[in-house]
Parts: structure tokens; sequence; C-alpha cells
């Protein structure tokens, strides 16, 4: 059975099944498959969702942590499933993504072939259109970005390339939705076989390509007399493919191949991609139209002269950034307050009430209501409105452009400690939530500098450690200075904690490179969109229903079983009398004292590890519980919150707290292992139990070691 | 409670604590890796090493004494005589008298370690960021642990690699190693355009001085003169003198008289507003990162545009094919191309 058939030969047959489920695509219910190709920025994402809808669904490619969408849609009567392959400036499987790809267009072998192609980017894209149609020629173009091309003044003949390419073009603007009719109308053609393409191949390689081909085309053709694209085989072989070495048995062919091999001239893989490109050049230049005028005058690059130059480029970045915290601080007051009362306040009780009505043990109202509600509750409320604000801020400045101008500015910084210019947009993420932090590393391609990004993305301080951060330094510097310079001072020390954050991210990701990550590969590459008017109501909207739902499940997985186990130890009684906290805190007080905390503060940090929003509201509980203060809180093992700071502080300081168990609680909440949603997030996207081992242990190590520092030169000067 | 710890005692304690782990375990040259590679020196690696010597001497012509072979694995005479008894014994090499020669069985076990070392070799330069310079030494240790199916299976996953970083052939699995071509550079006659082929890893100091030099595998270099102060090149259209010695270990396959090389630059002298033709992609350049760079269009002819500076400097964009791409400054170093005069641009 020959593996690399073509799709016409062997539609419907066994052995494509098998290699469909293997790559992750469920046969049946379908009619026809269409997997969607082009390369990166190229509006693909527009595309794929201008013709399944709401009919899709995404997740990851079987064994690999790239993205996948699969959607549907009907036309002519018919069910079409679609599969977006990730993004790729080629198929020569030099990256995950690019194996992704090639592997489903050669062993997934679809139906029809969609190569979606940016107009302002001809001869780049064509590239991969070329080496697309040497697979197959069941192929559709769609010329996406047109309205684009006539903003800069770009026009494309498409009949003329359609001649060129020999499979049928259609010019698109998907985010306006021109052409998608259009592009239905094709894909079914094709599909059913009434248009029957007749692709471009490539004939006139030169010489030194060519001959190593001729001479191993006649083994591959007595070999495999019916596959299609003998010639792109013959040439994968040559190159070593993997994937396709194995697909084809060794034997008179094998044995030819390493013979032609050896004979290979060195920049072989630099005159075929050449080769490639010639063949593009030729072809871009013969459907370009030329002279016509620009509608709009050089915009583009003005922009990126303001946005990268050296006196205005930096301090706009700096503004843009401190205004998106602003917004995110200041809009999410009133949403978060809100949320809390309705929730705490309102539904609590409401909750107790029901619980008592129906007759249920103190214990199960106090577990259900009082540990997992509560927790769940209070990460809703305090984390959802400033995700809710920071993230699609975060998402219109992608969709405008300009994240990779921020990339590009500060990627000296970033190279100096063995780092890339992109982990300064998956910090700045971080800051946001580190979950999400270390998800956005994916737009890092080199594997070194992305276990870097995502081993430093702790030191950014996520949304849910601010309310922590700014309640102990008003509490504890705040009042060591005149009351009206107070919110300056708590506000300053704030900032200074994010900055030494970020101090510490450089620090780490440099020891990292010259130690630990030495030895991993590394690639560069950073591409500069044009920019364009993001489509703010829709990312506004997408944006928000994404969080909303990651703060839900989030919520519900992992604060749900903190808030259980925090009412748990508060409630279960040892033998001795003390509850299980109790016992904890007493033990942990040594160590807790020694680096400048106390017991209360590390149990705390022990049973928050699932999210850091639960720290103060249980350091306040455990602190009444352990000292048995009555009429304070509102129980054992339920969390509260004060409304006014200086009722906290005299709670606090009444249990023996001074001003350096307050720094270094501001320093021990920057610099402590990983939240678990992170820590999961972090083993979902490395696969390796090491690097997250890594990851949460070097942070706690480092922050028990700075307070430690802290602690004794603190008591030294004091 | 306990009263607290002096603080000045508890720092003193936690610096010694950290200057006890940094002796022990110091990357290199802590005393754990040191007594690891210790371990690592076990038969086998003597073993294997001895093969590898008689092998490479026989395939220079050279033949191997007991001498010869003691200084290249490293030991003492005596424990090199034991070593060549053992190998007698082994059935891979024959000792008679004071040379010892390789059976075919030996000659068999030698092109798989050698395999193995060039394998490895080929893996660290393309698919980690470890430096040129530590290649050999870092396969030399690897080569003793794996076995012949992993071998194999790492070549796979490379697309079975014919040739090593310094250019060297890889046995294949079946142990056919293809004639070895080139000339050495003291063998060219001057004016004449050739293409390194392959350069000697050892002795090392010669190894790191001409890559130090920018004299790469896959470099074209023109000879222009040889005077009393070495050998006069243009290498990938930079001006280089080397000595006779390293001449020698430089091995090039001679390519067609080509005055094309003058005038080349590297792009990272092109500054924004200026244009430049692709000539080549540098030597040095190995990998996924040769490959990613090709497929954005960095192929020779190509005119490639620098458009913008970013605001320290590095790195640049550069307008590509249609697309604008920001490269380092040091991937740009290692572009050849050729600027376009300013007329030529308008």
């Amino acid at each position: 059975m020959n593996p690399l058939a073509a799709a016409s030969a062997c539609h419907g047959c066994a052995h494509r099944g098998e290699s469909l489920i293997q790559l992750g695509v469920v046969p049946g219910r379908w009619d026809y498959l269409v997997a969607l190709a082009g390369n990166p920025n190229t509006g693909k994402s527009t595309v794929f969702n201008a013709l399944t809808g709401l009919r899709q669904h995404t997740g990851n490619w079987p064994g690999k942590t790239v993205a996948r969408a699969e959607g549907t849609f009907r036309h002519g009567g018919k069910a079409i499933k679609i599969v977006d392959l990730p993004g790729t400036y080629s198929l020569q499987a030099a990256s995950t993504d690019e194996e992704v790809a090639r592997d489903f267009l050669l062993f997934g072998r679809p139906d029809v072939t969609v190569v979606v192609i940016d107009a302002t980017r001809l001869e780049r894209n064509l590239n991969l259109a070329l080496q697309v149609l040497e697979i197959t020629d069941r192929v559709v173009v769609v010329l996406n970005l047109m309205d684009e091309a006539r903003r800069h003044g770009i026009g494309v003949n498409t009949d003329a390339l359609a001649r060129e390419l020999g499979v049928p073009v259609i010019p698109a603007a998907a985010r306006q939705g021109t052409g998608i009719g259009a592009l239905r109308d094709a894909i079914l053609q094709v599909a059913t076989g009434a248009a029957r393409p007749q692709p471009h191949r490539l004939r006139r390689l030169p010489a030194d390509v060519e001959s190593p081909i001729a001479e191993v085309l006649p083994a591959v053709e007595a070999a495999y007399p019916d596959t299609l694209g003998k010639r792109w085989v013959a040439l994968r072989l040559l190159n070593g493919d993997e994937r396709v070495l194995r697909a084809v048995p060794s034997g008179e062919l094998g044995a030819k191949i390493v013979e032609a091999r050896w004979r290979l001239p060195g920049d072989f893989q630099d005159r075929l991609t050449g080769a490639l490109y010639a063949e593009a050049e030729r072809i871009a230049r013969a459907s370009e139209v030329t002279g016509l005028r620009r509608v709009r005058v050089d915009l583009d690059k003005h922009l990126d002269r303001l946005l990268t130059s050296r006196w205005t480029g930096f301090p706009l970045m700096v503004l843009l950034l401190a205004v998106v915290f602003w917004l995110t601080i200041a809009g999410a007051n009133v949403p978060s307050s809100m949320l809390a009362s309705l929730l705490l306040d309102d539904v609590h009780p409401v909750l107790k009430g029901f619980g008592a009505a129906v007759g249920m043990p103190w214990w199960m109202s106090g577990f259900l209501f009082d540990g997992m509600y509560l927790a769940t509750a209070w990460v809703v409320s305090v984390m959802l409105p400033p995700m809710a604000i920071f993230f699609p801020l975060f998402t219109l400045l992608e969709d405008f452009g300009y994240l990779p101008r921020v990339a590009f500015n500060m990627d000296r910084m970033f190279q100096r400690v063995g780092a890339h210019g992109k982990q300064a947009l998956t910090m700045c993420m971080g800051f946001g939530c580190n979950a999400a932090g270390v998800v956005a590393t994916r737009v890092i391609d080199s594997p070194r500098e992305r276990l870097v990004a995502i081993i430093t993305n702790n030191f950014s301080l996520c949304n849910g450690r601010w309310p922590t951060q700014i309640l102990i330094a008003s509490i504890f510097l705040g009042t060591l200075v005149p009351a009206h310079l107070a919110g300056i001072t708590a506000a300053g020390a704030v900032v200074a904690i994010a900055l030494l954050g970020v101090f510490f991210m450089f620090a780490v990701s440099w020891g990292l490179t010259r130690s630990v990550l030495k030895g991993e590969a590394t690639t560069f590459s950073l591409e500069l969109p044009p920019y364009r008017p993001p489509r703010i109501l829709q990312t506004l909207y997408t944006s928000l229903i994404d969080r909303t739902a990651i703060v839900l499940w989030r919520a519900v997985v992992f604060a749900l079983p903190a808030g259980a186990a925090i009412w748990l130890i508060s409630n279960v009684h040892l033998g001795g009398g003390a509850s299980i906290a109790a016992t904890l805190v007493s033990a942990l007080d040594p160590v807790g004292v020694l680096i400048g905390l106390n017991g209360v503060i590390l149990l705390a940090y022990v049973v928050a590890i699932p999210a850091n929003e639960i720290v103060i509201p249980t350091i306040l509980m455990l602190t009444v519980h352990t000292l048995r203060l009555a009429g304070l809180g509102a129980g054992d093992g339920v969390m509260f919150e004060l409304d006014d700071s200086g009722a906290v502080r005299q709670l606090l300081v009444g249990a023996g707290w001074t001003t350096l168990t307050g720094i270094n609680l501001m320093l021990f909440s920057l610099l402590h292992n990983p939240c678990s949603t992170t820590i999961y997030t972090i083993y979902k996207e490395t696969g390796s139990a090491r690097w997250t081992a890594v990851a949460t242990l070097l942070p706690l190590a480092l922050g028990v070691s700075v307070c430690f520092l802290v602690a004794q030169v603190w008591r030294l000067l004091f | 409670m306990s009263p607290l710890p002096d603080p000045a005692a508890a720092l003193a304690i936690f610096g010694s604590l950290v200057l006890l782990a940094a002796i022990l375990f110091w990357p290199e040259r802590g005393i754990v890796p040191r007594l690891r590679r210790l371990v690592e020196l076990s038969e086998r690696v003597r073993l294997e090493d001895a093969v590898k010597h008689l092998f490479n001497s026989a395939a220079a012509g050279r033949t191997a004494s007991v001498d010869s072979l003691a200084g290249a694995v490293g030991v003492s005479r005596d424990r090199t005589v034991e070593v060549a008894r053992e190998l007698t014994r082994l059935g891979l090499a024959r000792l008679e008298g004071e040379v010892i020669a390789l059976t075919e069985a030996g000659r068999a076990h030698a092109l798989r370690v050698i395999r193995t070392h060039r394998i490895w070799e080929r893996y660290l330069a393309d698919r980690t960021g470890v430096g040129a310079a530590e290649w050999h030494a870092l396969a030399d240790r690897l080569e003793h642990k794996a076995s012949a199916d992993e071998v194999d299976r790492l070549a796979a996953s490379m697309g079975d690699p014919v040739y090593d970083p310094h250019g060297d052939p890889i046995p294949t699995a079946s142990g056919v190693l293809p004639p070895a071509r080139g000339l050495p550079l003291s063998a060219v006659a001057a004016g004449a355009s050739a293409r390194v082929v392959h350069i000697e890893d050892e002795p090392g100091q010669v190894y790191r001085s001409l890559r130090a030099a920018g004299v790469n595998v896959g470099c074209l270099v023109r000879l222009d003169r040889v005077d009393p102060a070495g050998l006069h090149l243009l290498a990938d259209g930079r001006p280089v003198v080397i000595d006779s010695l390293a001449a020698l270990n430089l091995v090039v396959e001679l390519v067609e008289e080509d005055d094309t090389e003058e005038g080349l630059e590297r792009l990272d002298a092109i500054r924004p507003g200026e244009e430049a033709i692709v000539v080549r992609l540098g030597a040095q350049i190995h990998g996924a990162q040769r490959r990613r760079l090709l497929d954005l269009g960095i192929v020779p002819g190509t005119v490639v545009r620098a458009e913008l500076s970013s605001l320290s400097g590095d790195p640049v964009a550069y307008r590509i094919r249609g697309a604008v791409i920001a490269l380092r400054r040091a991937q740009a170093d290692d572009i050849v191309v050729r600027r376009r005069p300013r007329k030529e641009a308008a």
C-alpha cells in the first residue's frame, strides 16, 4: 500500500482513515476534508472564521503544543470539514509547526488544500504556495488582504496569477467578508471534481539541483508508479526528510538515495530554496499591476519611525504600558467590589440560609459554602474584572501590529542575557496572568529562548498579587511616613517591587542561559507586519468571552479544592485538641521567623498555591484562628476581609507582625513558586516534568534566600 | 519560642553553604562534575579511543606504535600495552612487536565509533546552541554513551546527514565511508578560487584560529598570494592571512574562477535607506537557523533594503521579498551581500 498515493486514488480508503485518526481528525460525518495553509500573518484565521462561523472548536495537535482549530460548513448540500494548519513559512519541516503542516498535507491527504496568500507580500507567500503545488493538485489559492494592497498601491492581476499557478485564485478581503462566497464555490468545485486544476510545477530548476533529482526519479517511479508529486518526493528523500524516508521502505530505492546524497553539493538546500524564490519572483512580476496610486501616504513608515526611534520609542512604550496598567487597576475597582459584595455579602448568606433550611449538618454547610464556595467566589471577584480589561487591551495592541515593535525595541536588552525580544511581550502578559504569559511564549519558536521566557515569567507580578502588595504596602510602609505622603509611598513601593521582579527576570535569564540552558538550540527571526486598524468591538467581545471562560474554569478547578482544604485544616482537630492548621502554624513558625515571616504566612502560601488572590483572606482567618480571637472573622476556616485597612493593621500588629514582616511578605509574594494553574500550564507547554520542577522550585528557592538575607541584614541594622 | 539565631552567624552559615555548593557543583570545574568525568573514563572509553586512533593512523598512512597509542589515549605505556593486549584478545587488533594494526572487525568497530562521534557533532551544530569550539570535545565524551540504535535514531531525526560540521564524511550504519574529497589549501595555486570542504579538528588551536578568522566549512576562499607572512586569502569577501600549518589543515575543492568575490560586504554594513543584493548566507549559520533565513527569502539574488533601526541600533529591520523582517546584528554579520549603488536603488 503506497502511503503517498494521491488523494484521488485513495479517497475513503481504510489506510487514509488511519492516518487521519493519528492526525487527530475524526473521519465520518463530513463529505470533504479541506486543509487551510498559509504564512503567518496573512489573515488565515479570519478566513477560517469567515468560513466556519461559530461552528468550530480549538485544541492542540495530538502530542504537540501547537494550537489547532477545525470547523465545518455546509455548501451546495455537502458537509465540508476544514482544518486550520499552523502558519508556516515553508514545508521543509524545520520547526514543529512546519512538521505538523507537512504531515497533514502528506499523510492526511485532504480533498482540497486552500492556501491563503497575502497580496502585499506576494513573493514570500508564493514560496509556500509553490511547495504545496508540488504535493497536490487540488488547490485553491485565496489572495487575501486585497483591501490593504489597495491602500499601499499594490495591484495584483488575479487572472494572470491564476494562469501562472494553474489553480483557481480567489481575491478576498476576509475582514470585510468579500470573496468568501466565491471561495466556498471554488472549494466545492475542486472537491467534487467539477474543476480540475493543472498546477504549475517547478521545471526550470538549475542543473545542479536537477541532476540529483533525475538520478533518483526513475527509482521512485519504479517503486511508486501512482504517486502524485514524484519530483517532490524525490526532493524530500534527497533532503533526508525523516517522515518521507520512513514512508518509503529501503531496498534499491534506499541505496540509490544514499549514493545520490553523497554527491549533493554542500549548499543543496540553498539552491533549492533559491530556485523556488526565483520562480516566485517571476510569477509575482508576471501578475503585478503597476501604476496604482497609494491611497494612504506612508502612514506606516511615519508610525514606525515614531515608535522605534531613539527619542520617542521608549517613552511612548512606557507611556502605553502605564496607560494599560492604570486602566486595568482603575477600571477593575468598581466591578470587583460589586462582584465581591454580590457573591460574598449577598449570595453567601443565602447559601448558608439554604443549608440551615434543609437541615444540613454544620460541617457540610461549612465545607461546601464556607470553604469551597468562598474561595471560588473570592478568586472570581478579584480576578475577573482586571483580566477582562487587561487582556482585551493587549489583544487590541496585538491586532494593531504594535507588539512586534515592542519586541523589536527591547531585543537588545534580552539578547544580552541570552533571551529573545519577544520575552518582553510574554513578560507583559505575565503582569496580567502568569499562566497566560506562559501560553504566550508560543510566539517564541526558538526552544531555548522559549524555556527561558517560561521559567522567568513568574517574576512578573500578576494581577492576583497586586491586592496583596497594595494592602501590605499601605499598612506597613504608608504608615511610616506623614499621612499626606502615605498614598504615594505605598504606590511607589509596589512599583519598586514590580521593577525588582523585572530585574530578577533579567538576572535569572542570564543565569539560566549560562548554565542549565546552555546547550539548547537557538534561532531568531522577528517579522514586523504592517499596521492594521484593529476591529475594536469584535476583539473586545471575543477576548472578553475567552477571558471570562478561563477565569471561571480556573476558579472551579483550582480554587475550589483550595477552599475545601482551608476549611478542613481549620476545623479538623487532631488528638491533642488543636486543629491541623494550628499545629502546622506552630511547626512552621521557627522557619518562618528565621526568614523574617511567620508560620501563618507560610501555611497560607502552602494552601494558597492554587490562587494568589486568597492569600490575604487566608492569612487573616488563620491569624484569628490561631490567636483564638473572639469577635473577629466569621468562624474557623472562613476566610474574610476587613474593609478598613486600619483594622487589618491592628489585627496583624497585635499578632506580632513588624515592618520587616511586611517587607518580606511583599518580597515573598513576588518571588515564591508559581500558582498551580501556572504550574499546570508550564507542564502542558513544555511537556517536561524536569523543567516544570525547575520553574516551580527556582523562584521559591530565590524567595526563601532573599527573605532570609533581608531578615538577617535588617536584624543586624536595627 | 526559642530565641532567634544571631543574624551575623546566620549570614555566615548561609554564605558557607553557598560557597560549598559552588565548589561542589560548579559546571565543568566543580568537584562533582570532575568526579563524573573520571568515572566516564572507563575501560570501554579507553578501548574505543584506541580503536579510533588506530583507524585514523591507517587512513593517514601512518603505522601506529605503542608509543603513539599511549599519546593518543592519554595513559602510561604500561597501561597502553594492556589495552593493546585486550584489543588483540577481542579480535579487534594485532600486536606485532611495537606495531599495532587493526583487523577487519576492528575497522568496522572504528567506523561505528567514528559514525557516532560525527553524528553527535552534527547534532551539536544543528540542534543546539553549543559553540563550534566545543563540538569536538563534547562529541568525544558523548560518543561513548549512545548505543548503535540510539545513534541511528538520532541520525534519522536529522535527515541522515552525510557530512559533519567539519566536513568529514559520516559512515553509514552499515559502515560505508565515501572517499575523502578535496585537497589541502597548501596545494592550491595563487589566484585560484575554492570552497572549504573540511577543516581538521586537531590540533585544536589551529582549528580555533581558523574559525576565529572567519574561515568555516562551506565558505568560498580565493588565494591571492603567498609570501613570508603567510597565505593571503579572501574568505567570503573578507581578507585573511593564515600560516602554512593552517593551510595544511584546510581542505578545499576548486571551483570555477569567479572574480565576483570582489566588493563583498556583510549585511550589517547596510544602513537604513540603503540596498544590497544577497550573495549567500555565511557558512557559520547552521541547521534550523539557516533554513529559517532561507525560507524567509534570504537567498542569492534577493534584493534587501534596510528599513528601520531599533532604538538601540540592534536589531535592524530589512525589507525582504515584500515583508519586513528584523535581524540581529550578529546574524546580519553572517550574511554576505553586495551593496547596490544609490542611483540604482532610486
